[in-house]
């Protein structure tokens, strides 16, 4: 990775294009204080990191190919832990509201590994916003979802824009400019696009774009 | 600690419990290989000789640094095969509270095996009544075990990202290890049976407690940069 | 250019520490006394314990250089940590190696287990083996990581292993420094201080050597990608 400099506003959107091993999802990894950056600097809602990683974890949701839950865990006991983890208020109506919102609820005291492979992914979805983050990193987040889990999360996106942003990796360009209000685009490492996309053509800028990775 | 971490460092440890309790798989392994490794000892060493007690410490300890190996090796399972790792570290938790919860489960699960491993040790090895002895044994455990988690603990964080790492962990534990298997041994042979030299038994704890400090130090000082990616 | 002042000062310590060894042979085996128990054996102790001692203090070095990494991440802590440990570990080796000659000599055998040192540095050379193990497994700014917390880990342990053993044996090493302090005529401490500094200006200029070389190696490397570069770049090629 190597002098991409991102600035995002609270309620913008985010996509972050390009071919395999552009650092797409390298990017997303320091954004989520996985990785810290060799150089240069990274303030996460205000905090810098990695000093400070632990204050603006509690308010960042990611999800990725995995749903970073235990499938040996019942769905409730899966956000039950993360409720403690991320120090929650009243876990029990969060759960509950959690579940419901997924579609999870009649299947709340099941193990996840019970679950198909959506069901999994939309409780990743649940554990995502169990803490109701300001920043929500996704890595190509509709690959493991199934159509409900996918038009749960186009609500989420759509609906839910104020005061949050967010950071999308995908594959799917048109689809990740529809939804963004800013494009970057990766090409090993380096940022070789960055511009708001908001009043473009998704189809138009298809075209584009497949001319600057080629 | 903070309440805050307190609640974090309850959830993981109860998740890794649930987690163990539902597949019963770590616990039931060790056990069965202490077993085994005890009836090997006996092979080894027992039928070469006429009276066993003095080497029933000694016997103990190999199989518990044996299983411990074990145990410490599968304690990070659940989160490398459901791979959920990650969830861990993107949530607020600091790293120390992550690395205890996790020294604190080898802790259990090796007090889990030393109930059923010491009596077994004592009632193969040990000549006369030992029943009497085995307060100040379960003291040796505790002492034992509280460096062996803090060390387990560690070792399987760092073992978690290397290749081959069923190899490395015991090349990497038990050499430090050590210490706590010569002490823990002299500690139990000091009054198992009718040995019952209390200055040695002393001796030996002191040296335990001492272990477990040093390590506690060094877990301190390393904890936090283990995950530091 | 730091290049050629860090050779210069390998030149100067490799001389020092060359015209030092030198010294300390002779004079261990011309001009120090024998020993009235043991005869021309003893003279080995000079470079047993130097060694041994010299080893120990690499070991620290390597640890306080992974604590040093940790809080800087500066590169160049992690190349003198794991360039302290190999140093360490083959001094290691020759303590032992030198441990079991006299221990031949004296008792007549090779192995004691009731030597407390003699067995502590078998252990200590499995505990530094396994930083090499646990250092060719992974990559990376992880892989000088996990190396410096264990140089960390592993020096902790070095003072708990010879305790332990101690403790759980009796202590039957030939005493020639007893815990006040030196227990032999000034005639053997000046050789024996002589070999000391010789060691320790051995393990000084391994080091320097190795940091030189790998800091060599990497602009040997950076020469070369800056030359394929160019030459992939030329028109004809």
């Amino acid at each position: 990775m190597d002098g991409v400099h991102v600035a995002l506003a609270s309620g913008e959107s985010l996509v972050v294009l390009g071919p395999n091993g552009a650092g797409k999802t390298t990017l997303l990894r320091m954004l989520a204080t996985l990785l810290r950056p060799d150089e240069g600097s990274l303030a996460l809602l205000g905090h810098d990191c990695p000093e400070h990683a632990d204050r603006a974890r509690g308010a960042i949701g990611y999800l990725g190919h995995d749903p970073l839950v235990y499938l040996d865990l019942t769905a409730w006991q899966n956000l039950e832990l993360f409720a403690d983890l991320y120090g929650l208020d009243d876990p029990r109506t969060r759960i509950v509201d959690g579940l419901d919102a997924v579609g999870l609820l009649p299947r709340a005291y099941d193990p996840a590994r019970t679950f198909s492979r959506g069901m999994v992914q939309r409780l990743g979805l649940a554990r995502m916003l169990l803490h109701d983050p300001d920043l929500l990193l996704l890595d190509e987040p509709y690959a493991g979802l199934d159509a409900r889990g996918r038009a749960l999360l186009d609500e989420v996106l759509a609906a839910e824009r104020a005061g949050r942003a967010t950071v999308m990796v995908t594959h799917d360009v048109e689809r990740g400019v529809a939804a963004a209000d800013r494009a970057l685009v990766l090409r090993a490492g380096r940022p070789v696009l960055s511009e708001p996309v908001t009043d473009v053509d998704p189809a138009a800028f298809r075209a584009r774009y497949e001319d600057l990775v080629r | 600690m903070s309440p805050r971490s307190l609640r974090q460092f309850r959830a993981l440890l109860v998740k890794d419990l649930r987690l163990e309790l539902r597949t019963r798989d770590t616990a039931i392994a060790m056990l069965l290989f202490s077993v085994i490794s005890m009836v090997i000892f006996q092979f080894a060493v027992g039928t070469r000789t006429e009276e066993t007690t003095p080497f029933a410490g000694g016997i103990l300890w190999a199989t518990i640094a044996l299983t411990a190996v074990l145990g410490v090796s599968r304690v990070y399972v659940p989160e490398r095969e459901q791979r959920v790792l990650d969830g861990l570290l993107i949530a607020p938790v600091p790293r120390m509270v992550l690395m205890t919860s996790k020294a604190v489960a080898i802790v259990l699960y090796l007090l889990a095996v030393e109930i059923i491993a010491v009596p077994l040790v004592g009632i193969f090895f040990v000549e006369g009544s030992f029943a009497q002895d085995l307060p100040l044994i379960l003291l040796t455990c505790l002492l034992a075990n509280t460096g062996i988690g803090i060390l387990g603990s560690l070792f399987a964080s760092m073992a978690l990202f290397s290749r081959a790492r069923e190899v490395v962990l015991p090349v990497l534990f038990l050499p430090s290890l050590l210490p706590v298997v010569i002490a823990a041994a002299g500690a139990t042979h000091s009054v198992f049976g009718v040995s019952n030299d209390m200055a040695e038994y002393r001796g030996f704890s002191l040296f335990l407690a001492v272990y477990a400090v040093i390590f506690g130090l060094v877990a301190y000082a390393t904890y936090p940069f283990v995950f530091d990616d | 250019m730091t290049d050629s002042r860090s050779g210069r000062l390998l030149v100067v310590t490799g001389t020092a520490t060359a015209a030092l060894t030198a010294l300390a042979v002779f004079g261990v085996f011309f001009v120090a006394p024998e020993d009235a128990d043991q005869g021309i054996i003893q003279k080995i102790f000079y470079f047993h314990v130097a060694i041994a001692i010299a080893s120990l203090v690499a070991f620290a070095v390597a640890c306080i250089s992974g604590v040093l990494y940790l809080r800087t991440r500066r590169e160049r802590h992690d190349e003198v940590s794991s360039i302290s440990i190999g140093i360490g570990l083959l001094f290691s080796g020759l303590v032992l190696v030198t441990g079991t000659i006299w221990a031949k000599a004296s008792w007549g055998t090779w192995w004691v287990w009731g030597d407390p040192r003699l067995v502590t540095f078998l252990i200590v050379i499995l505990l530094y083996a396994a930083y090499f193990v646990l250092r060719s497994r992974a990559e990376g700014e992880r892989q000088r990581r996990y190396s410096a917390i264990y140089a960390i880990a592993a020096f902790a342990s070095v003072p708990l292993s010879f305790y332990s053993v101690r403790i759980a044996q009796s202590f039957v090493h030939p005493v020639v420094f007893t815990q006040s302090g030196a227990n032999m005529p000034d005639s053997m401490l000046v050789w024996f201080v002589v070999s000391q500094i010789a060691a320790f200006g051995l393990y000084l200029t391994m080091l320097q050597l190795e940091l030189v070389q790998r800091r060599t190696e990497k602009r040997l490397r950076t020469l070369k990608t800056r030359v394929e570069r160019l030459v992939a770049e030329s028109p004809g090629a």
